[in-house]
This record gives C-alpha cells, sequence and structure tokens, in this order.
C-alpha cells in the first residue's frame, strides 16, 4: 500500500463523480478529496490523497488521463514564484517545520517533501511571491 | 602610501583599476595584511537590498491643455501630496491605495512605472483663474514624465536591531512576524557587505557620493533623518546600534525594477525594497582596515519589540556572524534567526557595481562636505494644552 497527493485539473464535462466511482471500483483505490475547486464555467480543480498498491494508483492515473483529466503528483499545495522571490528570508521565520530555508550562498530553498501546508508563509512574504496553487 | 580620489578614477580610466568587494576584500587582507592590501586595492563595493521605508518618488507630469492646478492626486489609486505646484508631487513608498490597502502602494507604484508600466493618474482641483480645468483623469508612463527620480530620506541604515518578541502573543511588525515566547529573531542587513558599517566614520562617504542606486547611478544628497553619530560604538568605530543613514537621489529613468520593488509586511504596511551599492575608495591604511571588517566583528541588539514603548529592553548583544548561523542562544534557549534583507541580491549589486567601475563606466565622486559626527537624535515631547 502507498498513499500519493495528486492534483486533477478536468474540464467541465468531465465531473469528479463518476470518475471516482470507477477509481474506487476498477483500481481499489481509496481516496480523500482534500480541497475541490470548480470555476463556474471553464474548469475545476481537485486535490487527492489516494491509497492503495502502487501498481493499481499508477493504472488509475492512466485511467484519468485517458479521460481528459489532467493530473499532477505534488508535495504541497504552496507555491513559490521565482520571478518574485527575491531571497530575503522573511518567509523562513515562519517556517516551524524548516520547509523554507536558505542555502549556504543565501538563496530561498523550499523543501515541500516537509511542508504542512499551514499557509502561514503566504502572509510572512512581503513580495506576496508564495502561493496556494488550490 | 596614501591615493587621491583623482588618481584611483585615473586607474579606472585606464581600466586598471584593482576592484573588489566587501566581502572578497577580507581574505586579500588576511593573505597580504592591511599596507599591501591597501597598495593593491584601489575600490572596494559594498551594498545592500533591503525594505526602507523612507522612500519616495518626486515626480513632475506636464501641463494639460487646459491646465490644472492638482490638489488631489492618486495614482493607480494611492495618494500623492497635492501641496507642491501645479503638476508636481511627491509619491510616499508607504502610502497604501485606496482599494488595495497595504497589498499595493506607492512603493508598487513607483516599482510599475519603473517597469515601463501605465499608471492611472487621476486629479481634482478648485479651479482657479491661470488653472481652470478641474478633473483629469489620464494613464501615464515614466517616458512621459519631465522628472522623476526617487529622493529617499532615510536609507542604508548604518546597523540596526535584531527583533525578538516575549510576550504571549504573535506580532505583525515592520521587522517581519514574530512568534510569541522568544519563537524567532529576525534581523536585517548585509552586515559586513552593508555601506555604512564599511566606513563606519564617514571618512569616504558625504554629500554627492556617487552611488549605484535602483540600478541607475545616483547620489548622497544628504545626510539622511535620524542620523545618530553619537551612538555608542566599539573600541574601533564601528556603532553598536542604529547609527548613520543616508538621504539618496537619483534618476527613475535610469533605474531597474528588479532593485526597486514594493513590499508587504502583514498587519503593518506597505515598504519599498531598495537597492544600493556604495563604493569605497582606499585612499589610505586606515580605510582598508575599517574595510576589512568581517561579521564576527560587527554587533547589535536583540530587541524585545513586545514592549510598547519607545525605549525596548535589549535581551543579548550578539555578533553579525550568531546571526547569520541559523540560530542565537539566549538565556539556555536555541533561537531560530531570519534575515529580512536579500544578502543575495545585494552580493549582485555590489558585483554589478564592481563590474561597472572596471569597465570604465562608474567614476568615484569625492563628498563634497562631510556629515558631521556626534550628532545625536531627539524624541518627540508630548506636550499638554490645545492653545500656546
Ligand atoms: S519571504 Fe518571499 S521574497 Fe522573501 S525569501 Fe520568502 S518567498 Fe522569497
Ligand atoms: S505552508 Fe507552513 S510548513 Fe509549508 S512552507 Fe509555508 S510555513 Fe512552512
Amino acid at each position: 500500500m502507498m498513499t500519493k497527493k495528486i492534483l486533477l485539473s478536468f474540464p467541465q464535462k468531465a465531473t469528479g463523480q463518476p470518475m471516482a466511482m470507477e477509481l474506487i471500483k476498477t483500481y481499489h483505490l481509496d481516496f480523500n478529496i482534500l480541497k475541490a475547486y470548480i470555476d463556474d464555467n471553464v474548469k475545476g480543480t481537485l486535490l487527492l490523497e489516494i491509497k492503495g498498491e502502487e501498481a493499481d494508483i499508477e493504472a488509475g492515473i492512466v485511467f484519468l488521463r485517458q479521460n481528459q483529466i489532467g493530473v499532477k503528483d505534488i508535495q504541497s499545495i504552496v507555491e513559490v514564484d521565482e520571478k518574485k522571490c527575491v531571497s530575503c528570508g522573511a518567509c523562513t521565520a515562519v517556517c516551524a517545520v524548516g520547509a523554507l530555508e536558505m542555502t549556504d550562498d543565501w538563496s530561498l530553498v523550499h523543501h515541500d517533501d516537509k511542508c504542512l501546508e499551514c499557509l502561514l508563509c503566504v502572509k510572512a512574504c512581503p513580495m506576496r511571491a508564495i502561493h496556494a496553487i488550490i | 602610501m596614501a591615493k587621491t580620489y583623482q588618481e584611483i578614477n585615473e586607474k579606472i580610466a585606464r581600466g586598471e583599476a584593482v576592484v573588489v568587494t566587501a566581502e572578497e576584500v577580507i581574505d586579500i587582507v588576511k593573505e597580504r595584511g592591511v599596507k599591501e592590501a591597501a597598495e593593491y586595492v584601489d575600490v572596494v563595493t559594498t551594498a545592500t537590498f533591503g525594505p526602507m521605508c523612507s522612500s519616495g518618488a518626486f515626480l513632475n507630469f506636464g501641463h494639460s491643455d487646459p491646465p490644472i492646478r492638482m490638489g488631489e492626486i492618486t495614482m493607480n489609486g494611492v495618494e500623492a501630496y497635492g501641496g507642491l505646484a501645479a503638476v508636481d508631487t511627491y509619491l510616499g513608498a508607504t502610502q497604501p491605495s485606496q482599494d488595495k490597502g497595504i497589498e499595493y502602494g506607492g512603493a508598487h507604484v513607483i516599482h510599475d512605472l519603473i517597469a515601463g508600466k501605465e499608471v492611472h493618474l487621476v486629479a481634482k482641483s478648485q479651479g482657479t483663474d491661470c488653472y481652470p480645468r478641474k478633473e483629469l483623469d489620464t494613464w501615464v508612463k515614466l517616458e512621459d514624465l519631465n522628472e522623476a527620480y526617487l529622493f529617499n530620506p532615510r536609507n542604508v541604515y548604518q546597523n540596526y536591531n535584531a527583533a525578538i518578541n516575549a510576550s504571549s502573543h504573535r506580532m505583525y511588525t515592520y521587522m517581519g512576524i514574530l512568534q510569541p515566547n522568544m519563537g524567532n529573531i529576525t534581523y536585517s542587513t548585509s552586515g559586513e557587505l552593508s555601506p555604512l558599517l564599511n566606513d563606519p566614520l564617514l571618512k569616504t562617504i558625504g554629500m554627492g557620493t556617487r552611488i549605484f542606486f535602483g540600478g541607475a547611478q545616483g547620489h548622497v544628497s544628504w545626510m539622511g533623518t535620524q542620523f545618530n553619530t553619537a551612538c555608542p560604538r566599539d573600541d574601533k568605530g564601528y556603532p553598536q546600534t542604529p547609527g548613520a543613514t543616508l538621504a539618496l537621489i537619483g534618476n527613475m529613468k535610469e533605474m531597474n525594477p528588479k532593485y526597486i520593488r514594493g513590499a508587504v509586511y502583514e498587519g503593518y504596511g506597505t515598504s519599498m525594497f531598495v537597492g544600493v551599492g556604495i563604493p569605497i575608495p582606499i585612499l589610505n591604511e586606515e580605510i582598508m582596515a575599517f574595510v576589512s571588517v568581517e561579521n564576527k566583528d560587527l554587533y547589535t541588539n536583540v530587541i524585545d519589540y513586545s514592549v510598547p514603548k519607545k525605549a525596548k529592553p535589549s535581551l543579548k548583544k550578539v555578533s553579525y556572524a550568531e546571526l547569520r548561523s541559523g540560530s542565537v542562544d539566549i538565556n539556555g534557549k536555541i533561537i531560530k534567526t531570519s534575515p529580512l534583507s536579500s544578502l543575495k541580491m545585494a552580493r549582485e549589486i555590489a558585483e554589478e557595481l564592481t563590474n561597472w567601475i572596471k569597465k570604465g563606466e562608474f567614476f568615484l565622486q569625492e563628498p563634497i562636505q562631510s556629515f558631521p559626527m556626534g550628532n545625536a537624535i531627539k524624541g518627540l515631547e508630548i506636550k499638554e494644552g490645545e492653545s500656546r
């Protein structure tokens, strides 16, 4: 068994519900909807945590892609915009788990595997370079 | 052997000047000693890139037809000062916008202008015989303006406090977010690369000094506000508390938006990141000794920002080497430290200034007036009584 976090983006016509039933039935995958965002006319976004055998997860992802659903592996919903970031370090002050850190040459690095998604850093960044992707 | 400004400028013109950054010079002095290093090196570059609230721009829009004497002025919804002549204004960096508040303020307008973007200008007036127009609503770009120059009354602080919060609630300050119960420490300096820490007694930096300012060649125009050369110093002369400051001037039309950026401090307000680089001519051994200072020898105080008084207590005196190490020990508690100014960008600015000088594009300007030493700052007394 393994757990994986994926971000799905689907066109309006491909609704989430029947896909989800398919995933459970055919691929024996458990999932949790962590976040959902539906943009009225354009598209929807779903952040899922899926649990199952590795081969089943992979087959499930292929199935989703075949149905015009974008699938992205993610570790954290927190993203740092490198063009806006000036490596000042203000965000590292609030990151309790060390997911945001200064490297030896004083650039900012985001270890997304450590991130707890507390989103404190979003408000701490004076350049507004950090945002949650969903 | 002492050098003069003129001799160094002649070397720059011939492409022979030896120019290094204030970080690089440390090893040169260790290897060669102060005397030999002073003969070898001609210019040492210093730089900083951090939040500097006391900043803003003087702008002249030119006259419309019919003309207006602008009284109330906004630029992208940010109020600019209407108390100058008809179409002159001063746009302050920390002024919030009427619609977006501190998320978009004067500093962001200044950045957008430098980036070449169109800015929405709205002005109102009473109308006068000579300036009949009462309203104006248009879009302007930096290139459309007659004059546009930054005039920042207080930049490049010579040393600044580190901040901590001993209270039980989180604080939102201009020193960033301070976690409760001494959860973290923030500090803002480029330390051994910082301009005024490399010339602690202002032997070479004075009125008229030519500088790197937001990507343009600007000048030191005056002593900065809250100029405190009477601050406590160590036995070599380096300030141990906030000391001197500089007022800077430079042409916005020659600036690079990378080095002038709007900033937002949650729960506090808008500020502006300003990129400044100052060259220090190595005129003699004394100046070389000053620029070879290291972070381990530069000290500041960790100040408790939770005390709502002007005089806040210091919990510890720490060196910049300790602050840069990532944590500081206060009474047995290991406390994480975080920077607020960008050393990475400061290094980039020092490199760029170094290249300008090496290529013969930037020459040193000897100050036309030195700044006073022993200048203390005053507080503001609250006096009772409505009329006097
Ligand atoms: S606070 Fe923002 S600009 Fe500063 S290092 Fe973090 S992400 Fe970059
Ligand atoms: S969301 Fe929280 S844990 Fe993740 S990087 Fe930001 S502050 Fe750190």
